[in-house]
């Protein structure tokens, strides 16, 4: 497993809100949302296109093309047109910084 | 180890001293030059385009390369598979986008037959070549790829048969990268009327480690009545990237078959457009693709009907190993002067691992009347009553996966009608075949 890698500041991101970053020769996109952080692929599994774009309600991320929602904290799609889940990992905020730790799968 | 001399990123700074560094006639750099203004001018594609809506590039940074400088390059290509225990009747090799041999027969020489890296017969061959060069279909305005090609070219082949010239044993062009390496070659076949010729064209590495970049063009020009078989095996290493348009123009009964097998890179965009373009013309394309690890291959394909009576048959066969994806958008435009068109496209996937994914899109643009146009597309996992079927009779899952992947691709092979071919991707395709839960 990896380790985990400084990607941001806290205050880069606010609350709620979402940040496209780089990490690992993958893109991911870094969530916070009620003072929580969390960090999924910017990958929407229905069509392979890109989430970072969509918008948040709640703990959910929709994806800008055709609608789908992933939970935020579990990856899991929550609507059609997605039926498997995108990819989460870790992360952890140590004083002012947001660390992320890829998980393969 | 092979190295090159390089200066970091694909500055104006950069290509002003490319071009400073290249023997060629004023036309030509003009044309260089006109094609770098574009290259500045347009943006990268975005996911928003539909045809890059698909394929991720924002992990590509060109500034991470260099332009090629330099002399030629003097250094070895390492083992080639097409060509093994084959006689061939000429090869070009060129390293890190420099040529560094070349040998055709006398005989073909004494035909006319011109053979070898553009950057070397321009020389010689001033007006050929500028007038081959305005004949190539300019993409230029397509995306920053093609442009960054036309500015940048170094290295590619060029192969020149006359009128009514047969050559009887194939050609084999060779590209390698190093590690790190880029290779912009921009690649010419050109058979006037009457010629015929077999190509045999492959690409791969010499290293795993650094990400290395091909950014090439092959533009194909067949005179009526010409005879092309091109083949084309893609085997870089799984750490490069890879940008390609190839295009094709057939003239009046003219036939091309053209076998393009890709495994290696770790993201390819492939344009790959045939026009027919003269009464009666006929191609046939077989393509294999297989892939594994995280690779993504992206494959557009234009079958281009322009003149009546012509015939096009388009095979795409994929297998994807563990996360890997194929992208496969196909389509048949007919124009209105092509009636009698037969035109058939078809995509088969096989998925090796339930976190592979296919996309299939074909389609059909068609302004004539009086046409027979089809498509189909297929995708499915390996069928567990087969493997059942081997089990019962001794064959152990891998070996029966080995088969049936092997059964799935036989059709491409009974298409080639090259030998060495066959076999050759036939071993590069159980290589790389392994088992899987």
């Amino acid at each position: 497993m990896s380790d985990f890698t400084r990607v941001a500041s806290t205050s880069d991101l606010p609350d709620p809100g979402t940040m496209l970053v780089e990490l690992e020769d993958r893109i991911v996109v870094l969530v916070h949302v009620d003072g929580q952080y969390y960090c999924l692929d910017d990958v929407c599994t229905h069509d392979g296109g890109p989430l970072a774009d969509g918008s948040l309600e709640g703990c959910e991320l929709i994806c800008p093309r055709h609608g789908a929602r992933f939970d935020v904290k579990t990856g899991e799609p929550l609507s059609m047109p997605a039926t498997e889940a995108t990819g989460v990992h870790e992360v952890r905020v140590d004083g002012e910084e947001l660390f992320v730790r890829i998980v393969e799968t | 180890m092979i190295e090159s001399t390089k200066q970091a990123g694909f500055t104006g700074a950069e290509f002003d001293q490319f071009l400073g560094s290249r023997d060629e006639p004023d036309w030509l750099l003009r044309r260089r030059r006109e094609a770098w203004d574009r290259f500045e001018q347009l943006p990268w594609p975005s996911r928003r385009d539909e045809e890059w809506i698909r394929t991720d590039i924002r992990l590509f940074k060109l500034d991470r390369f260099s332009l090629p400088l330099g002399s030629e390059f003097p250094g070895e290509p390492g083992d080639a598979l097409l060509s093994e225990g084959v006689e061939l009747a000429g090869q070009s090799v060129s390293l890190n986008s420099q040529c560094s041999h070349r040998v055709l027969s006398e005989s073909l020489e004494s035909q006319g037959v011109l053979f070898g890296s553009i950057s070397q017969l321009v020389q010689d061959h001033d007006e050929l070549v500028r007038e081959l060069l305005s004949r190539c279909q300019s993409h230029s305005e397509s995306d920053r790829f093609t442009a960054l090609n036309d500015a940048c070219w170094s290295g590619g082949h060029l192969l020149y048969v006359p009128r009514g010239v047969a050559i009887e044993e194939p050609i084999h062009l060779h590209s390698v990268l190093s590690d790190g390496g880029v290779d912009l070659a921009q690649t010419m076949i050109v058979l006037e009327e009457g010629a015929s010729a077999t190509v045999l064209a492959e690409m791969n590495s010499q290293g795993e480690g650094e990400a290395g970049l091909h950014c090439g063009s092959l533009e194909m020009m067949l005179g009526a009545g010409a005879n092309l078989r091109y083949v084309n095996l893609q085997n870089w290493s799984d750490a490069t990237w890879h940008f390609a348009r190839h295009n094709a123009r057939l003239g009046q009964d003219a036939s091309l078959q053209w076998t393009s097998a890709a495994m290696g890179s770790r993201l390819s965009k492939v344009n790959q457009h045939v026009m027919l373009d003269g009464k009666g013309a006929n191609c046939q394309v077989n393509g294999v693709l297989f892939t594994e690890g995280k690779q993504h291959l992206s494959y557009h394909t234009l079958q281009h009907h322009t003149a009546p009576g012509c015939r096009s048959d388009f095979l795409y066969k994929s297998a994807l190993q563990d996360r890997s994806r194929t992208v496969w958008r196909g389509m048949i435009k007919v124009d209105p002067a092509g009636q009698q068109t037969d035109g058939y496209q078809r995509n088969d996937n096989l998925l090796l691992s339930d976190q592979a994914r296919a996309d299939s899109i074909p389609g059909l643009e068609i302004e004539a009347d009086d046409v027979r146009c089809t498509h189909g597309s297929t995708t499915s996992q390996v069928d567990e009553e087969l493997i059942f079927y081997a089990n019962c009779r001794g064959l152990a899952r891998g070996e029966a996966v080995r088969l049936i992947v092997s059964g799935f691709f036989q059709q491409i092979f009974d298409r080639i009608t090259v030998p060495s071919v066959r076999d050759a991707l036939a071993e590069a395709i159980a290589r790389r075949v392994r088992e899987f839960e």
